[in-house]
């Protein structure tokens, strides 16, 4: 399985996102996107939209902290 | 059919779902999102139990809680609130809830301009969280709104990252400390908009311009930007009960000592409400004795004080 977490260090619903991650072992890839501008242009690509936090999770693109969204993509793989 | 619907994931909405979850009654929390005024704030040193502890990990630690009691949390807009017979129904975008009590709890939410475009192009240019998004939009054309201290931040913030800000205000002063007016006018690449106000948003997949008009010369004018932050404080939204609970002159819903509504079976709690300290410990509070009033409606008891606590183990 595959996570990535496209975030700001200053945005509190990114360290909500990583930490319920945190909580479930789930291994996950910390992006940047303040500082890594090819990370922030596919992320607005993949999601659709410019606000911070994006998770990836094998493909399924999940806006904001939403457990609900989260766990159901988890749970498929 | 739930037994209490719960509008709002703060510290009001998630402290009143602890306690009705743990009544054993079927409970369900919508909102939006997890209060966006406690997660932003940086640190919080006045909530008891806790020397210091940032605002996202509060939250988290209250929503943890509220989970662990039982109760389900959807994020959620609520748009529509019915009444059927004695019960409620709840509308939502794509769905429809149904409860036998409701506790309003929906604290403040970040005040919006209401014009055109603004809702299609929120979050593909628009935002009102400039830590959050702020960075962005590096080497890009942004425009603040605002003419108060979180937008002055805004502002000489977002100075630092894009190429360009304009920032807009609809009078001709700043309400603003004045050391942040002087921050804001060293940064070369900050141009003030002044005596002026949004009034469309313009962008089909993303921001691409907005248009300002001048509140005296009713001159349009538009500019090309990528990105918007509005930040023009918070209100209360209370709109979508108005017909059916008591509202003061600030929008706030009127609550007695027990946080019931002038409705029978709708109780409210937290910033939403006439209560005047806007703390998270009230929030807290509060939510606790509308979740426990809502049970005591549901039983038929009045005001009697039920034991929750076990002796012993």
């Amino acid at each position: 399985m595959v996570v990535k977490v496209y975030s700001t260090p200053t945005c509190p619903y990114c360290n909500m996102v990583k930490d319920f991650l945190k909580k479930n072992n789930i291994e996950f890839e910390e992006i940047d996107v303040s500082t890594n501008h090819t990370a922030a242009h596919e992320m607005i690509e993949k999601s659709g939209q410019m606000g911070v936090p994006v998770t990836d999770i094998n493909g399924k693109i999940i806006v904001g902290y939403n457990v609900p969204a989260l766990k159901e993509a988890l749970e498929k793989k | 059919m739930y037994d209490v619907i719960i509008i709002g994931a703060g510290p009001a909405g998630l402290s009143a779902g602890i306690y009705t979850s743990r009544r054993g009654m079927k409970s369900l929390i919508i909102s939006k999102g997890f209060s966006e005024q406690v997660t932003s704030t940086p640190e919080i040193y006045n909530y008891p139990g806790y020397l210091k502890i940032k605002g996202f990990e509060l939250i988290l630690k209250m929503e943890e809680q509220a989970r662990n009691s039982g109760i389900e949390i959807i994020l959620e807009e609520v748009e529509e609130v019915k009444e059927r017979g004695k019960n409620f129904i709840l509308k939502t975008v794509n769905n429809e809830y149904g409860c036998k009590t409701l506790i309003l709890a929906s604290g403040k939410t970040p005040r919006n301009l209401s014009v055109p475009g603004e809702k299609k192009l929120t979050g593909k240019g628009i935002s009102y969280c400039v830590t959050c998004d702020g960075p962005l939009f590096k080497d890009k054309i942004v425009a603040v709104v605002g003419g108060g201290n979180s937008a002055l931040d805004a502002a000489t913030y977002m100075a630092g990252i894009a190429k360009k800000v304009y920032l807009i205000h609809r009078r001709d002063q700043f309400r603003g400390f004045e050391s942040m007016i002087e921050k804001v006018k060293k940064h070369k690449n900050v141009e003030f908009v002044l005596n002026s106000v949004v009034v469309e948003f313009k962008g089909d997949m993303f921001l691409k311009s907005l248009t300002v008009e001048n509140v005296n010369s009713k001159e349009k004018k538009e500019l090309e930007v990528n990105g918007c932050f509005i930040e023009i404080g918070s209100e209360v939204k209370t709109d979508f009960v108005k017909h059916l609970v008591k509202i003061d002159e600030n929008n706030h819903i009127k609550i007695n000592n027990n946080c019931e509504t002038s409705h029978p079976g709708i109780f409210a709690a937290g910033d939403v409400t006439n209560t005047p300290f806007k703390q998270i410990v009230v929030a807290a509070g509060e939510g606790a004795k509308a979740g426990l009033n809502a049970y005591n409606y549901i039983h038929g008891i009045k005001s009697k004080i039920i034991i929750d606590w076990k002796k012993g183990k």
